[in-house]
């Protein structure tokens, strides 16, 4: 019989060893495989939830949160046409991984590119909430944009009017804490709430100033000591709602 | 049948008593040595990496301790198991694997069961492959020793880290954010209270300074853990 | 004297040595008896005299230069909450008001001494704080380790202070002189064995510790009510020359130079630390090496950047090299904590180096971080952890260049 240390012994029991841990963890993966993806669905739910208000004093669980979402329906948007596309696939269809892809997306000049994020994506998925009536009674949008030190991932809500804000999000950014990561405080997200995100003409109107807003002005005060932070919501903000975001959206939609 | 084996048959009930008094003792040593006297972070300056990153509050210190006592019970009692079939040409890869795959499945089930949580130790938790203690045990005392032994030394190795860990994370949350757990202790000044959160605390280097000043204390309660001049 | 040298000698030191009833408190009796006389102790054994300065007397003589930028600065506490208090109509109030009227100052006219004692106002309690904190940590720890209590905190409880804004928190102050002093060199094994000046590193727990207070624009100008940004501050948003600029915004060369700025306590005068930097230099307490190279770095460095600015829309590139010389904590820095003679390289081709690489970074982390404005600190405090290392390559290669020139000797 061949020793311990012969070739032949090595690679038996690094084939055996590959085989059994392999299955090891294919059979783990697999069977965590449902609660993982539940997981996930529920924690882009639950922000979308958070921002569109409907969730203001519900405990949120998967079976609240399948409650509310009866009412919120998912839409793909075509940024540069502003039309809704129907028969989307939504399953297949991933909007960080598109906003990296040559072909699902577009290159931003310098001059476009305000809110620091390179590329934009042709198609993003934005969620509208549907009154009993079929109406449409809000708007919930993505936005990302380059802060201090990262890009900010969140969720702006306008109200059915296409106008006047209901919240805003963020579920994802690398700011400092207790400086720039106040932008998750919620004191500082319900000074958004009831703002006008338009003027009558159509016209960007919100913007987060440096210091504190005037009372009854149509802008967000600045987060103390986070110029930088406030400065990139600033930005985004103004990106996605402008003709290169979701202008083009609202004017068909809601202004019509 | 040769003599060894026949004297081994034959050993008295009161022998095994008295070695299985003196493996109770190796176990008890195994367990509660690595706590205090040979902590692997603050002795032996082990899994300083994840000490860092993932302490800033007790819920992911906590976490992060329980993930690393289980991968490292149990690499080490299934290295300790296989030990004697291991080639020792491969006997870092097969250990590589063994633990990768541990830690891939922690991984999964932390996603599965712990969200929120394993969303703020994101790559931590698949960085345990790389944390130098569970290596370190595989190489050092599980493949020289058996499963129940190695399977002590796991668990006492893994306190000690835990217990650094939760030491970093009381102190860092609690000076940080005013919190424990996620409940409000000392009440901040932007919600009307006194605290004002030291903001040090939630980066990183402040984790250095508390594993330098606990090692310091230690040292200076335990002066035989000075390296000598 | 005599007298009480010998009273002293005879009656009350024999308490404190061994033995003694006092013998626990010797770290004290020594630190209260060597402010008066020089130490009668002698070293035994082998020694190598460098210098025949007792390390308090140049302390004090360190102490003295910090008293020109700490001068103007103080003035200067008062004329920005002055001019800052007239700006917006408001009117200054407090305790501080109170006890000028009780000596019969009026503040709101401007005067040089009313201005002066305002800012002295501002400064005695930090100043307090510091040496309370600080002094307190010194004495448990010379208890603890049965030595001497040190003199290394006497110029460090005067350069904390004046790195503060006039406005901080008292028991922020506190806080961040124990770090300094425990962190930045009892750890390490006290004065003399610390790689990191200990002010500095008090200023940088403070600095990171509380982040909201000490980087943004409240605390500058010390009326309440009043916000205003440093002129490094307004830079990195908004340039020097281009609209709400430094120029825009009414600040100068000469002003800046002078040291009537918003900013740190001390640190506002580049003209009052250069007349330090002569005397240090004069006495020889201070490294011209040093202070040349970081001048020498950035010049280059912020020169580098003004040629470059054509290809980057960062603001801070425009900043030229005499607006880098005049504002923030540069002079300041580069005049008391560059050349910390324990923090610092030792070797003289090290402290070329040394500076140089401070200089350069300083402007680096002005002008390409978007969020520390100022860099002189994290320069200087990056440098110091560095400074060994500088040291160690420079005697290897010293050693080298001698061995192979001996070598060649012994051939020929």
């Amino acid at each position: 019989m061949a020793g311990k240390e012969s070739p032949r012994r090595i690679l038996v029991t690094a084939f055996v060893l590959s085989i059994a841990c392999s299955l090891f963890v294919s059979i783990a993966a697999v069977a965590l495989a449902e609660a993982q993806d539940v997981n996930k669905l529920f924690d882009k739910q639950r922000n979308i939830a958070t921002v569109s208000g409907l969730s203001e004093g519900v405990a949120m669980t998967v079976e609240s949160l399948r409650e509310i979402f009866t009412q919120i329906v998912p839409r793909a948007v075509d940024l540069d046409s502003g039309e809704i596309l129907s028969d989307f696939d939504f399953e297949n269809y991933d909007e960080r991984s598109a906003s990296r892809d040559p072909e699902l997306s577009m290159k931003l000049s310098r001059s476009q590119d305000i809110a620091s994020i390179k590329r934009r994506e042709h198609v993003s998925l934005i969620y509208e909430v549907l009154g009993d009536a079929g109406d449409i009674q809000a708007v919930i949008l993505p936005i990302r944009g380059y802060g201090l030190w990262s890009t900010l991932h969140g969720f702006l809500a306008l109200e059915g009017d296409g106008k006047t804000i209901l919240g805003i999000t963020f579920f994802e950014h690398g700011e400092t804490a207790g400086l720039g990561g106040e932008v998750d405080n919620p004191k500082w997200k319900s000074l958004w709430k009831g703002k006008s995100a338009y003027d009558d003409q159509g016209n960007i109107a919100i913007s987060v100033i440096k210091g504190a807003a005037a009372p009854g002005a149509n802008a967000i005060d600045g987060i103390s000591g986070a110029t930088l932070t406030a400065r990139g919501v600033d930005n985004m903000i103004k990106f996605w709602l402008g003709e290169l975001g979701f202008a083009k959206y609202i004017e068909k939609n809601f202004r019509s | 049948m040769n003599v060894e084996q026949s004297a081994a048959l034959n050993i008295s009930a009161e022998e095994k008593k008295r070695l299985g008094k003196g493996e109770r003792r190796i176990w008890k040593k195994n367990l509660f040595l690595p706590i205090l006297d040979n902590n692997p972070i603050a002795l032996q300056i082990l899994g300083i990496c994840s000490a860092l990153a993932v302490t800033t509050n007790l819920k992911t210190s906590f976490v992060m301790s329980i993930a690393v006592i289980v991968v490292l019970c149990c690499s080490n009692v299934l290295i300790s198991l296989i030990r004697s079939q291991i080639p020792s040409a491969i006997r870092i890869i097969v250990q590589m694997a063994v633990i990768s795959s541990l830690v891939v499945v922690t991984d999964q089930v932390l996603k599965a069961y712990l969200f929120d949580i394993s969303k703020q130790l994101s790559v931590f938790v698949g960085l345990i492959i790389t944390n130098c203690i569970i290596m370190g045990r595989a190489e050092g005392y599980a493949m020289q020793n058996s499963p129940l032994r190695s399977f002590f030394d796991g668990l006492g190795n893994g306190i000690g880290y835990g217990i650094v860990l939760l030491m970093v994370g009381f102190v860092r949350e609690l000076f940080g954010a005013g919190k424990l757990f996620g409940f409000q202790v000392l009440p901040l000044v932007s919600e009307g209270g006194w605290y004002q959160p030291n903001g040090l605390m939630l980066l990183s280097p402040s984790a250095f300074f508390l594993i330098g000043i606990l090692i310091w204390i230690l040292r200076v309660v335990k002066p035989d853990q000075n390296e000598a001049e | 004297m005599k007298k009480l040298r010998d009273f002293l000698d005879s009656k009350v030191e024999p308490l404190f040595h061994k033995g003694g009833k006092y013998q626990r408190f010797y770290p004290l009796y020594e630190m209260v008896d060597t402010i008066a006389f020089t130490p009668a102790t002698v070293t035994k054994g082998l020694c190598h005299v460098r210098d025949g300065l007792d390390q308090k007397r140049m302390m004090i003589a360190v102490v003295i230069a910090l008293v020109f930028p700490l001068a103007v600065g103080l003035y200067n506490i008062g004329l920005q909450a002055n001019l800052a208090t007239a700006e917006a109509g408001l009117l200054l109030s407090g305790w501080r008001i109170d006890v000028l009227a009780g000596m019969g100052i009026e503040f709101a006219k401007n005067t040089v001494l009313a201005n002066f004692l305002y800012g002295l106002l501002y400064f005695i309690p930090i100043f307090l704080v510091t040496v309370a904190a600080g002094g307190l940590c010194e004495v448990i720890i010379a208890f603890m380790r049965r030595h001497e209590v040190t003199e290394g905190f006497l110029v460090t409880s005067f350069l904390i202070p004046m790195i503060m804004p006039p406005t901080v928190p008292l028991w922020q102050v506190a806080l961040a002189t124990v770090f300094g002093v425990v962190i930045g060199k009892e750890i390490f094994g006290g004065v003399g064995f610390n790689f990191l000046n200990p002010a500095l590193t008090a200023r940088a727990f403070i600095f990171f510790a509380y982040p909201a207070e000490m980087s943004g624009d409240a605390i500058w100008v010390a009326a309440d009510g009043i916000t205003k940004a440093t002129p490094l501050g307004i830079a990195a948003l908004n340039g020097v020359h281009g609209a709400g600029g430094l120029i825009e915004q009414g600040y100068t060369l000469q002003n800046a130079f002078v040291g009537f700025i918003p900013g740190s306590i001390g640190e506002v005068s580049t003209l009052a630390c250069l007349l330090g930097a002569f005397m240090l230099i004069a006495l020889g307490l201070g490294s011209w090496r040093v202070m040349f190279s970081v001048f020498i770095g950035m010049l280059l460095m912020a020169s580098a950047f003004n040629g470059l600015q054509s290809f980057s829309d960062n603001l801070m590139y425009e900043m030229s090299p005499l607006w880098h010389f005049v504002l923030g904590g540069y002079a300041f820095g580069l005049v008391y904590m560059a050349t910390d003679p324990v923090s610092s390289a030792m070797t003289e081709v090290g402290k070329y180096i040394y500076g140089i690489l401070i200089g350069i970074l300083v402007v680096l982390i002005r002008v390409v971080n978007p969020a520390y404005p100022e860099g002189m600190m994290l320069a200087i405090l990056f440098m110091n952890v560095l400074a060994p290392v500088i040291d160690h390559y420079v005697m290897e290669s010293n050693i080298k260049k001698r061995m192979r020139g001996y070598g060649r000797k012994r051939i020929s």
